[in-house]
C-alpha cells in the first residue's frame, strides 16, 4: 500500500469499478444484509438521539410503568413501543443502548485479538523454531480448551479479585480484554499459515538479501498480504466476541445492570420468565440473533467473494 | 426457528400432553412424609448453630419447654406450667413421664445441663445472656433466674430443647468429652443425638438426606401425627424444590420461592399455604460515611422517596408485605397507623429544606442470589436507585453474593446498607437491639446497626420496656420506640417477604404451620390414599 | 506412536500446571472463606483457630507447594462447603454433566447425519435450501436463548389469543397453535441409581423426559456445525473420482451415499466432534444454570459464590485433563481413520 496521497474522488472512482462492488451489486442477500447492518449501526450510533428515553439515567424510570407489553398487546401504552422490563425502564431504548455496549465490546475485543494474534502469528510463522513451537502450543492449549470456557475462567479469576464494583465500572475494558486475550489464538494461527505461504516466495529472500530488518519484512512485506485472511476473519470474529458478551453477561461476568448489554437484558428478563412477560427476554433476544446472523452472513459472503487463503482451524 | 426445533417440539408437544401423573404414583406407604428444605442441619449438635435449619431438626428430634402456635401464643410442651416468683424468677413444673430416645427418664437435671449448655455455645450465649442462673427445685421444677427483670423469658425458653444430660456425658471411643460444642468439626454432639422428640434419626448423609422414624414412646399421645416414616432431602435450588413437589418426589417443601406461588396455587393435588413473613428488609442509611443522613430532614426525605408498595406488588409480585415499622403485625410493637408514606412532592421539599436540593451521591450494597426464582433483592435494589434518583440523589450500587456481601456488610463499606433480620425472640425489642442500638461492640449492642444511628431517648424506651415484665405496659413502651424511630427515620423499612408452603393435598399442613417457620411435623396428619 | 504419547503427556502435565497456577490464583480475592464457615457470630480467636487449621495462614508459595503434593495425589482438598473431598464432590456432580453431554452428543449425531447427507444430495430440494439456510441461523443463537425459548414453549406453554375465540374457526385455531407446556424445565427429576455416585436419567421415561430440553438445547448448539461440515465433506466426496466409478460400476445409489461417501466424511466429523466437545463443556455452564441441572457446571458457579476454593481449584483440574485426555484420544482415532497420517505428533 503506497502511501501516496489519495483525494476522495480517487478513491470513491476506484471503488465504483472494483470487483467487490459488481458482487455486491449481483447478491440479494448481502445487499440485504448490509443494508440491515447500517441500519443497525445507524440507530445504534445514534441511541442518544433517537432513542425514546435514557436507560441509563435512573431518574426517568418508574418502577410503577414495569412490564408493559409491546404494542401489538392489549395494555401496551404508546411511550413505551416495545414495551417496558421489570424496572419500567423502555425496552427499546434499552435494546439501542444494550446493543451500543454489545457491539463496542465486539469490536475493542476483535481489535486487541486481531492486534495480538497476528503480531504472534507473524512472529511465529517468520521466526519459525522454538519461538514458533511455543506460540503455536500454547494456542494449541488454549483452542482445545474452548474459547468460551477460557473467558469464563478468567472472568470469574478477574471478578473476583477486584471485586464486582471495579467489574461494573470498568464492564467494558475488562470484557474486551477477557475476550480478546481468549481469542488471539485464532488469528495467530490464520497468520502463520499466510505468513508461512509466503515466506516460500521470491520476493521476501529478495528483501532479506537486500538487508532490511525482520521487522520490516514482517511488516511491510509479509503483513499487508495477510490482510485480506485478517478481514474476513474478522468479520465472524465480531459475531463471535459479541455472542461470548452475552453468555458472559448471562453467568452474571459480564454488562452490570445498570449499565445493560444485550446479554444482560436477556438475563435480567430471564429472572422473570416464569411471570410471563416474555417480551423483556425474547425481545432483546431477537435483536441479538439478528445482529449476530446479519453479521455472519456478510462475513460468510466476504469469504465467497475475496477468497483468501483461510487456515481452517 | 428451526425445522429441527419444530419438528422435534411437534413430538415433544404431544409427550407433554400426555399427563405427567403418572410419576405421582411412586410410593404406597401412607405413613412415609418426604420432605425438601431448602438447607440441610449442618450437624446434629443443636447447639452448634443458630440457624432455620438447626431449629427444624430441633423440632423434629427434640422437644422445647413451650412453643408458639399458630396465633403467636405460647403453648406448654415438656414445661406444663410456669410462674412468676418476682421480677427475675420464673418457675417452670416439667413434664412427668417423658422419656429420651435413648430410654433415660426426662428430669429437671436434663433442663439445668441444657441451659448451661446454650450458655457455653458460641451461637446462643448472646441470646442466653440475661439468664442467670438455672436451678432444679426437685426433680420436675426449674427456677429460671435473670440478673435483671426480663419479659421475654418465656420466649427464651422456645429455644431450650432439653438434651439428654446423661447421654452426653463422659468420653466417647475417641477420648472426647461427649458434650463438647466444636463448630464444623466432628465432635459426639454433632454425629450422636438423643432427644424426646416424635422423631428417632435413623440414617444421616450430609447434604443429602436424614431418615427419622417415629419414636416409639413420645410422650406427646394427644398428637395427631401418624407419620411413620419422615425423609429430609435438602433443595437448595428453589425452582428443582417446586419441581419435586410437582413431580410427585417429595410431599412437603420449604421455602417455596415468590415466583412459583401463582402456579403452585393452580396446580392440581398440591396445597399452597401462605402467611405474612416477620423478616423484615431494610435499607440502613449510615450516618458516620455521609454526613447529610446526620440531618432526620434527609433521612425522612429518603423514606418519603421510596414506593414500598411499588416494590412489593411490582418486583416481588405482592407476595410481600410493603412495611413502614420493623414489627410486624401481631409483635408488641407493632403501631397499626403506621403505613407506608411515599410522597415525592414531600420528599423533594425537605431535600430542598436540608439545603440538598440538588441532591448528592450515595453507595448502596445488596446481597444477590443466582439463583433464578428467588427474591431479586438487586432488583430492589436498582428500583431504589431509580425511585432515589427523583430526589436528585445518585446511588451507586453493587450486588454481592452473599458470603462477600456479610464481609462488607461487617465493615460498614458502603453508605447504604441493605438488610433482612427476623426477630429470634419472637419480640419488638430483639430488632431495636440489634438494628437502632447505639453500637457497643463491649456488650453486641446495635451489631447490625449500619446506619450508625445513636439515639439514647429510644434505647432508654425499650430498656424500659426489657424491664417491665407486664406485657400492656411494655407494648407501649414499645409502640412509643417504634414511633419515634418511624419519624426520626435512620433507615427504611422495605417489605415483610411472606411465607409459604406447599404440600401434596394428602398431607394436612396447615395445623401446623406457624410464622415462625417451625413446621411442627410431629403432630402432621397424613391421608391414606 | 511412543513419541507422541510422550509428547501430549508433556503437554497434559503444562496444562495441569497452568490450571492448577490459575486456580490458585483465584484464592485470593474469592471472599473469606473462613468467615463464610463460622458466620458473623464467631470470635477472633475461632477465626484464627480454623484458619490456621485449614493451613490459610501459610505462605502463598508454600500453600501452592502443599496443594501441588497433594494433588499428585489426586487429593485435592476437603471441599469447604460440602465437608467433604473436593474430588468426591466432583464425582458426584459430574455424572449429570456427562450424561447431559452424551445425551446431546448422540442427538447431536442422530440429526445431522441425516440432514447433512439429504442436503448434499439433494442440493436443490427445497428441504436442503430451508435447511443449510437455518443452519446460518442456528449459528447465531446463543445457547442459553434457545433453552429459554425452549421452556417457553414446552414448560410454561404459549396460549394463542391471536384469533378471536368467540367463533368456532378462530377458537380451534388458537387451541392449534397454543401449548400446552407441562415438560420438566428443572433440575434432574428423580435419577435412578446405578453404582457408585452414579444416579442415572437414562433408566427411566420420566429420567429422560427431564432430560429431553436441556440436551436438545445443548443439541442444537452443535447441531449446524455438524449439518454444515457433513454437507461440505460429502459434496467434496461425491465428486471424487472413486464415486464416480462406483456410480459407473452401477451400485444403488444408497450403498455409494452411506457406505462410500459417508465413511469418508466421517474423518472432518470426528475431529471437528473432538474440538467440539471442549465447547460442549463449556455450554454446560450455561445450560446447567438455564435448567438449573444440578451438574458440575453448576456446582462450579456455586463454587466460585462460596469461595470454595478447594472445589474450584479441583473442578478446573478436572475439566483440564477430560480436554486433554479427549484431545489425545481424537487425535489418535483420527490417525487410525486415516492411515496416511503418521503419529510424529504434528499438530493436526
Amino acid at each position: 500500500m503506497s502511501p501516496e496521497t489519495r483525494s476522495p474522488a480517487t478513491v470513491w472512482r476506484r471503488f465504483r469499478g472494483s470487483y467487490f462492488l459488481y458482487r455486491l451489486q449481483r447478491n440479494r442477500r448481502a445487499q440485504v444484509c448490509l443494508t440491515l447492518f447500517v441500519l443497525i449501526m445507524a440507530s445504534v450510533l445514534l441511541a442518544p438521539w433517537i432513542a425514546p428515553s435514557n436507560p441509563y439515567d435512573l431518574a426517568q424510570i418508574n418502577l410503577l410503568d414495569s412490564e408493559l407489553p409491546p404494542f401489538w398487546i392489549a395494555g401496551s401504552e404508546p411511550a413505551h413501543l416495545l414495551g417496558t422490563d421489570v424496572q419500567g425502564r423502555d425496552l427499546l431504548s434499552s435494546m439501542l443502548y444494550g446493543a451500543r455496549v454489545s457491539i463496542a465490546i465486539g469490536f475493542g475485543a476483535v481489535l486487541l485479538q486481531s492486534v495480538l494474534g497476528t503480531a504472534l502469528g507473524l512472529l511465529a510463522g517468520y521466526r519459525g523454531g522454538f519461538v514458533d513451537a511455543l506460540l503455536m502450543r500454547l494456542a494449541d492449549i488454549q483452542l482445545s480448551f474452548s474459547t468460551l470456557m477460557m473467558a469464563i475462567i478468567i472472568g470469574a479469576v478477574v471478578k473476583a479479585a477486584f471485586g464486582g464494583a471495579f467489574y461494573g465500572d470498568y464492564g467494558v475494558v475488562i470484557l474486551i480484554l477477557i475476550i480478546g486475550l481468549s481469542e488471539w489464538p485464532q488469528y495467530a494461527r490464520t497468520v502463520r499459515a499466510s505468513v508461512l505461504a509466503e515466506k516460500q516466495k521470491d520476493y521476501v529472500d529478495a528483501a532479506r538479501v537486500l538487508g532490511f530488518s525482520s521487522y520490516r519484512i514482517m511488516l511491510r512485506h509479509l503483513l499487508p498480504n495477510t490482510l485480506t485472511p485478517i478481514f474476513v476473519l474478522s468479520t465472524i470474529q465480531v459475531a463471535n466476541a459479541i455472542m461470548a458478551e452475552a453468555a458472559l453477561s448471562f453467568l452474571g461476568l459480564g454488562m452490570p445492570e445498570t449499565e445493560p448489554s444485550l446479554g444482560s437484558l436477556i438475563k435480567s428478563g430471564f429472572d422473570y420468565l416464569q411471570s410471563d412477560s416474555w417480551w423483556i427476554t425474547l425481545l432483546p433476544g431477537l435483536f441479538l440473533v439478528t445482529l449476530v446472523l446479519v453479521i455472519n452472513l456478510l462475513g460468510d459472503w466476504l469469504r465467497d467473494t475475496m477468497n483468501p487463503r483461510l487456515h481452517k482451524g | 426457528m428451526r425445522l429441527t426445533t419444530i419438528l422435534l417440539g411437534l413430538l415433544m408437544g404431544s409427550l407433554s400432553l400426555l399427563p405427567l401423573t403418572c410419576a405421582a404414583m411412586a410410593d404406597d406407604k401412607s405413613t412415609l412424609l418426604r420432605v425438601a428444605y431448602d438447607t440441610d442441619p449442618v450437624s446434629l449438635d443443636i447447639h452448634e448453630q443458630l440457624a432455620i435449619g438447626m431449629l427444624q431438626l430441633s423440632h423434629l428430634a427434640f422437644d422445647p419447654l413451650v412453643r408458639w402456635n399458630r396465633d403467636l401464643q405460647l403453648e406448654p410442651r415438656l414445661a406444663t406450667d410456669w410462674e412468676r416468683l418476682d421480677d427475675t424468677t420464673m418457675r417452670l413444673h416439667l413434664r412427668h413421664g417423658v422419656t429420651f430416645h435413648s430410654g433415660n427418664a426426662f428430669t429437671a437435671k436434663d433442663v439445668v445441663w441444657t441451659v448451661q449448655r446454650l450458655k457455653r455455645s458460641p451461637d446462643f450465649r448472646a441470646i442466653f445472656a440475661p439468664v442467670e442462673r438455672v436451678e432444679a427445685v426437685d426433680d420436675f421444677t426449674v427456677d429460671l433466674r435473670t440478673r435483671q427483670p426480663y419479659p421475654l423469658l418465656l420466649n427464651l425458653a422456645t429455644y431450650i430443647f432439653p438434651m439428654d444430660s446423661q447421654f452426653y456425658t463422659g468420653t466417647s471411643a475417641k477420648g472426647q468429652d461427649k458434650s463438647e460444642i466444636v463448630k464444623n468439626g466432628n465432635s459426639f454432639a454433632s454425629n450422636h443425638l438423643s432427644g424426646t422428640g416424635p422423631f428417632e434419626i435413623v440414617s444421616r448423609q450430609p447434604g443429602t438426606r436424614i431418615e427419622f422414624k417415629r419414636f416409639p414412646k413420645y410422650w406427646d399421645d394427644d398428637s395427631p401425627g401418624n407419620v411413620d416414616r419422615l425423609v429430609m432431602t435438602p433443595i437448595a435450588e428453589s425452582a428443582t424444590r417446586v419441581a419435586a413437589l410437582l413431580a410427585g418426589d417429595v410431599d412437603f417443601i420449604s421455602p417455596v420461592p415468590f415466583s412459583a406461588v401463582q402456579r403452585l396455587r393452580h396446580a392440581d393435588g398440591v396445597k399452597l399455604v401462605t402467611m405474612p413473613g416477620t423478616r423484615i428488609t431494610m435499607l440502613q442509611l449510615n450516618e458516620q460515611r455521609v454526613p447529610a443522613f446526620r440531618d432526620a430532614r434527609v433521612r425522612r426525605a429518603f423514606a418519603y422517596a421510596v414506593n414500598q408498595t411499588a416494590i412489593a406488588e411490582r418486583l416481588l409480585k405482592g407476595f410481600a408485605t410493603p412495611a413502614a415499622q420493623m414489627s410486624p403485625k401481631g409483635y408488641a410493637g407493632h403501631v397499626s397507623t403506621l403505613t407506608p408514606r411515599y410522597d415525592l412532592a414531600r420528599a423533594r421539599e425537605l431535600m430542598r429544606d436540608a439545603g440538598y436540593g440538588d441532591g448528592f451521591s450515595v453507595t448502596l450494597m445488596a446481597p444477590n442470589n443466582r439463583y433464578v426464582n428467588d427474591a431479586q433483592t438487586a432488583q430492589v435494589a436498582l428500583a431504589i436507585a431509580a425511585m432515589l434518583a427523583k430526589i436528585n440523589v445518585t446511588v451507586e450500587f453493587e450486588t454481592l453474593p452473599k458470603n462477600q456481601y456479610w464481609a462488607k456488610y461487617d465493615n460498614r463499606a458502603a453508605d447504604m446498607m441493605m438488610m433482612g433480620w427476623y426477630s429470634d425472640t419472637g419480640d419488638s425489642a430483639n430488632f431495636f437491639e440489634y438494628l437502632t442500638f447505639c453500637p457497643d461492640p463491649d456488650t453486641g449492642a446495635g451489631r447490625y446497626n449500619a446506619s450508625e444511628y445513636c439515639n439514647p431517648q429510644i434505647d432508654a424506651l425499650v430498656d424500659r420496656a426489657n424491664l417491665t415484665t407486664r406485657p400492656d405496659a411494655r407494648a407501649q413502651l414499645l409502640r412509643q420506640a417504634e414511633q419515634a424511630i418511624h419519624d426520626d427515620a435512620p433507615f427504611i423499612p422495605l417489605y415483610w417477604q411472606n411465607l409459604a408452603w406447599a404440600a401434596a393435598e394428602r398431607v394436612d399442613i396447615a395445623p401446623v404451620l406457624n410464622v415462625m417457620n417451625m413446621p411442627y411435623l410431629g403432630d402432621v396428619v397424613v391421608r391414606s390414599r | 506412536m511412543i513419541p507422541f504419547l510422550i509428547r501430549r503427556l508433556c503437554q497434559a502435565v503444562l496444562v495441569m500446571f497452568i490450571i492448577s497456577m490459575i486456580g490458585f490464583a483465584i484464592q485470593g480475592g474469592l471472599g473469606d472463606p473462613v468467615q463464610q464457615m463460622l458466620g458473623p457470630a464467631a470470635t477472633e480467636a475461632e477465626a484464627t483457630a480454623l484458619r490456621h487449621s485449614l493451613g490459610l495462614d501459610a505462605p502463598l508459595w508454600a500453600q501452592y507447594l502443599d496443594f501441588a503434593n497433594d494433588a499428585l495425589h489426586l487429593d485435592f482438598g476437603r471441599s469447604y462447603f460440602f465437608h467433604e473431598p473436593a474430588l468426591s464432590v466432583i464425582a458426584r456432580y459430574l455424572p449429570a454433566t456427562l450424561e447431559l453431554v452424551a445425551a446431546s452428543a448422540v442427538l447431536t449425531l442422530l440429526l445431522s447425519v441425516p440432514m447433512g447427507v439429504f442436503c448434499a444430495i439433494r442440493p436443490r430440494s427445497w428441504l436442503s435450501q430451508t435447511l443449510m439456510g437455518l443452519s446460518v441461523i442456528g449459528i447465531s443463537v446463543p445457547v442459553f436463548l434457545t433453552a429459554m425459548v425452549l421452556i417457553q414453549v414446552f414448560s410454561i406453554g404459549i396460549q394463542v389469543t391471536l384469533f378471536p375465540a368467540d367463533t368456532g374457526w378462530g377458537h380451534w385455531l388458537n387451541q392449534l397453535f397454543s401449548i400446552e407446556g407441562g415438560m420438566p424445565a428443572y433440575g434432574r427429576g428423580n435419577p435412578v441409581h446405578v453404582l457408585g455416585v452414579w444416579y442415572t436419567n437414562f433408566a427411566t421415561l420420566q429420567g429422560i423426559l427431564y432430560l429431553l430440553l436441556p440436551a436438545f438445547s445443548l443439541a442444537l448448539v452443535m447441531l449446524p456445525l455438524f449439518v454444515r461440515l457433513i454437507h461440505a465433506e460429502m459434496l467434496e466426496v461425491l465428486e471424487s473420482d472413486y464415486v464416480k466409478y462406483a456410480r459407473a460400476r452401477g451400485l444403488r445409489p444408497s450403498r455409494i451415499y452411506f457406505l462410500h461417501a459417508l465413511k469418508n466424511t466421517l474423518l472432518p466429523v470426528v475431529t471437528l466432534g473432538g474440538v467440539q466437545i471442549g465447547t460442549l463443556v463449556a455450554y454446560t455452564l450455561l445450560t446447567e444454570t438455564v435448567f438449573q441441572w444440578p451438574g458440575a457446571g453448576l456446582m462450579f458457579l456455586d463454587a466460585i459464590e462460596r469461595a470454595d476454593m478447594p472445589l474450584i481449584v479441583a473442578y478446573l483440574m478436572v475439566v483440564g485433563l477430560l480436554f486433554v485426555v479427549i484431545n489425545t484420544l481424537v487425535d489418535l482415532l483420527y490417525r487410525l481413520l486415516n492411515p496416511r497420517i503418521t503419529l510424529s505428533g504434528r499438530a493436526a
